[in-house]
């Protein structure tokens, strides 16, 4: 009896213990791969990014060739479209998952400095050079004065523009230093001869609101990180944008809520409108989606000319704080922003460099929409105001409820002031918490 | 052990059953071994978030920094301040209202067809069912996006524009979805319908009963059991729904928040917003409502169910 009994527990054990086994790889099933390991003792790196298939092109090149001259660094690349990255990201930061290299916007920075996902990058000085970054620029990725992000590239809004079908219209082009009811004078004649709306509702773009809300002197924020405009400011805004998609003059409200934050879901990737407003490097997108090519126009200004649009760090790259292998993430962020021929791969993609030799270097050599896009930089230089500072962490969830709020507008289930109330309380309670 | 060597236990008895005595503990003991994969996770996937979850749903949490305490803020807030967390509650019943019983009604018609099938039944049953595996799929939710967006097959079929781009039609282009997938409801339909003894049937044709009257006054009743299960398990799913109405209607539940359903509002509060307390709250209060109506099912179950059993009382 002793002998069975001492038999059974022992089987019983080997079963607990295969069981437990079982269950535990269950567990960390979830947690996935931490940076270690890889083949034959390689470092593997996760670098994520948002952006157009050109983009994505163009960026894994670089990467192979950062693979090439660093034969012991492995990188897994991962990209989407803006929206589906901005929760896929927070769901992994959250997790303690974040990718060792990532692609952030100026909204995030706050947030994820001030939780703790990104790395400092004081920590790897002797790593990363940025002595060619001008220095303003750079100081839009410090928070609480540490760098916790570094600028990738600027970028501007722009009206973007079918060319072919806005010159066949014959309806006056686009001019730096228009107005807004130039601008909506402009989509009303492009309706009436073309047939269709002049461009995409502004009235869900947050960004846009931002431009026009500045051209009259006012800012989305102010500096002690409270809302910068009055529910009259915003009632205004919906008010302007609901009387234009009424008339037809632009996209109807099936077609706005289609957005996602990629140029293939626009109206005009979509052939449903003559224009767009977008920022300047992503437009690249629309020269695979508009057959006879787009050109890139300035945003309208306040109607004493005051230019509302600002030359933006388009976005950062940042490294995780628990990163496995930090140096080897630093090293990547060096090469995408500081090699030479990591430059000429990428040209304006994300935008004209931030790095100055670069920039000079490079800019000979651009060539189709690179060059649009440093001619269009080129031709604001000098013009407009300085960037606010960067938005406090509630407005990446703001942005979505503008949408949100307008989509009640647009679809005619609330008034502009009723929607602007509501948004004006939630970004309130947002900016409190 | 005690219960082994402490039992007397009579020849015959031992003679059959000698192995099994000892076994009995044995087997409790591999029962709880095989258990263990359930009850851990259990334990630490279910239960521990659970107890997390309620916590959380007292406190204003953005993943990022330490949990803080707002006692019933959360509650307050979602009933009194948020007309968007109303709205959501709004296309979650209307969602709940159209695609249960839909669905449970082609699922019983098509399961009486079936059953008076004389051959290929095997084989419809299966091209019936085979929704039911693949919908639930990110894949089958892209493609009825694609479906019924404008410039899509419905929309060119029928002239409508695109559903999931009309507040008014989106939640039925995510209702038909469900619906489709009727081949669940359907089987355990079939199988009920097939344990209702025959000599039922045969003694109410020989009555004269219509087809019709045969099936109010022997199937419904019969059945009544298996309806008041695929019921209560389809209304409870329905509350739950969130993959189709996260990708028809692009993840943000519109247009015009018109799929904005619970589940998906939830997400959006949590994942999106970073409100994880919010969520939480959110979460708990959905669990009490299902449990609620739930609750209420079964109490009118009492009038309306009626099993065979009771007929012998």
């Amino acid at each position: 009896m002793p002998g069975n009994r001492t038999r059974k527990s022992w089987r019983s054990r080997i079963a607990a213990a295969t069981a437990l086994l079982v269950s535990c790889s269950l567990l960390t099933a979830c947690s996935g791969p931490d940076g270690a390991g890889g083949d034959g003792g390689k470092v593997v790196l996760r670098y994520t990014w948002w952006g157009n298939p050109d983009r994505a092109a163009r960026t894994q090149e670089a990467v192979d060739l950062f693979e090439k001259k660093h034969p012991e660094i492995e990188v897994q690349t991962s990209f989407s479209g803006y929206d589906a990255y901005k929760q896929k990201l927070a769901t992994q930061a959250a997790g303690g998952d974040a990718p060792d290299v990532m692609q952030l916007d100026y909204r995030m920075i706050d947030q994820y400095a001030s939780g703790g996902v990104l790395l400092d990058f004081a920590e790897q000085r002797s790593v990363l050079d940025t002595g060619e970054f001008d220095a303003g620029l750079l100081a839009t990725g410090k928070v609480d004065g540490k760098q916790y992000a570094i600028p990738q590239a600027r970028g501007t809004e722009t009206v973007v523009y079918d060319t072919a079908q806005w010159k066949k219209s014959g309806v006056t082009l686009p001019r730096e230093g228009w107005t807004w009811s130039e601008w909506a004078d402009a989509m009303r004649e492009l309706a009436e001869r073309t047939g269709k709306p002049g461009a995409t509702d502004p009235g869900q773009s947050e960004d846009a609101f931002e431009v026009w809300l500045r051209g009259r002197g006012k800012s989305l924020y102010t500096e002690d990180r409270r809302l910068g405009f009055t529910v009259d400011d915003l009632t205004h805004w919906w008010t302007f944008a609901d009387k234009l998609r009424r008339e037809g003059a632009v996209s109807p409200a099936e077609q706005t809520t289609q957005l996602d934050g990629t140029v293939e879901n626009t109206p005009l990737g979509r052939g449903r409108a003559i224009s767009d407003s977008n920022w300047d490097a992503p437009s690249s997108g629309f020269v695979a989606l508009v057959p006879d090519g787009v050109t890139l126009a300035p945003m309208p200004s306040g109607e004493d000319g005051t230019p509302g649009q600002y030359f933006k760090p388009s976005m950062f790259m940042g490294v995780a704080a628990d990163a496995g292998h930090p140096e080897e993430s630093v090293q990547l962020v060096d090469f995408m922003l500081n090699d030479p021929d990591a430059a000429k791969i990428l040209g304006a993609t994300r935008g004209i460099p931030v790095n100055e030799t670069l920039r000079e270097s490079i800019a000979p050599g651009l060539k189709d929409f690179d060059r649009t896009v440093y001619d269009y930089q080129a031709s604001l230089e000098g013009d407009l105001d300085a960037p606010p500072q960067a938005p406090p962490s509630g407005d990446s969830a703001l942005q979505t409820t503008f949408q949100r709020d307008y989509d009640q507008v647009s679809y005619e289930r609330m008034s502009p002031r009723e929607a602007a109330e509501d948004y004006v309380t939630e970004a309130k309670a947002e900016l409190r918490s | 052990m005690t219960t082994t060597t402490d039992t007397p236990v009579t020849a015959p008895a031992a003679r059959t059953t000698p192995a099994k005595r000892p076994g009995g503990r044995q087997r409790e003991g591999a029962a709880w071994v095989f258990l263990s994969p359930w009850v851990l996770g259990a334990a630490v996937l279910t239960l521990l978030p659970m107890a997390v979850s309620l916590y959380l749903s007292f406190t204003d949490y953005d993943l990022f920094n330490p949990p803080r305490w707002v006692g019933l803020r959360n509650y307050t807030q979602m009933f009194t301040e948020d007309p968007r967390y109303w709205r959501s509650v709004g296309a979650t019943l209307t969602y709940v209202v159209i695609a249960v019983p839909l669905q449970l009604g082609i699922a019983l018609v098509v399961a009486l067809g079936l059953k008076s099938m004389r051959r290929g039944r095997g084989f419809y049953r299966s091209a019936f069912y085979a929704p039911s595996l693949l919908g639930a799929s990110m894949s089958i939710a892209l493609v009825w996006r694609a479906l019924f967006n404008d410039g899509g097959t419905v929309d060119n079929l029928l002239g409508t524009g695109g559903w999931v781009n009309r507040p008014g039609w989106a939640l039925f282009a995510v209702a038909l979805l469900t619906v489709w997938q009727f081949g669940a409801p359907m089987v355990i339909f079939l199988a009920g319908l097939q344990q209702i003894p025959t000599e039922l049937y045969e003694a109410a044709s020989v009555d004269g009963a219509s087809r019709w009257r045969q099936f109010l006054s022997i199937t419904v009743p019969m059945l009544s059991p298996v309806i008041f299960f695929n019921l209560v398990l389809q209304t409870i799913q329905a509350f739950q729904v969130f993959t189709p109405a996260f990708a028809v209607s692009g993840g943000k539940g519109g247009p015009a928040d018109s799929t904005l359903f619970y589940t998906l509002y939830l997400y959006d509060r949590g994942f999106v917003a970073s409100h994880m307390g919010y969520a939480s709250a959110m979460a708990w209060v959905l669990l009490i409502v299902i449990g609620a109506v739930t609750a209420v099912l079964f109490r009118t179950s009492r009038t309306w169910v009626f099993y065979a059993s009771e007929g012998d009382r």
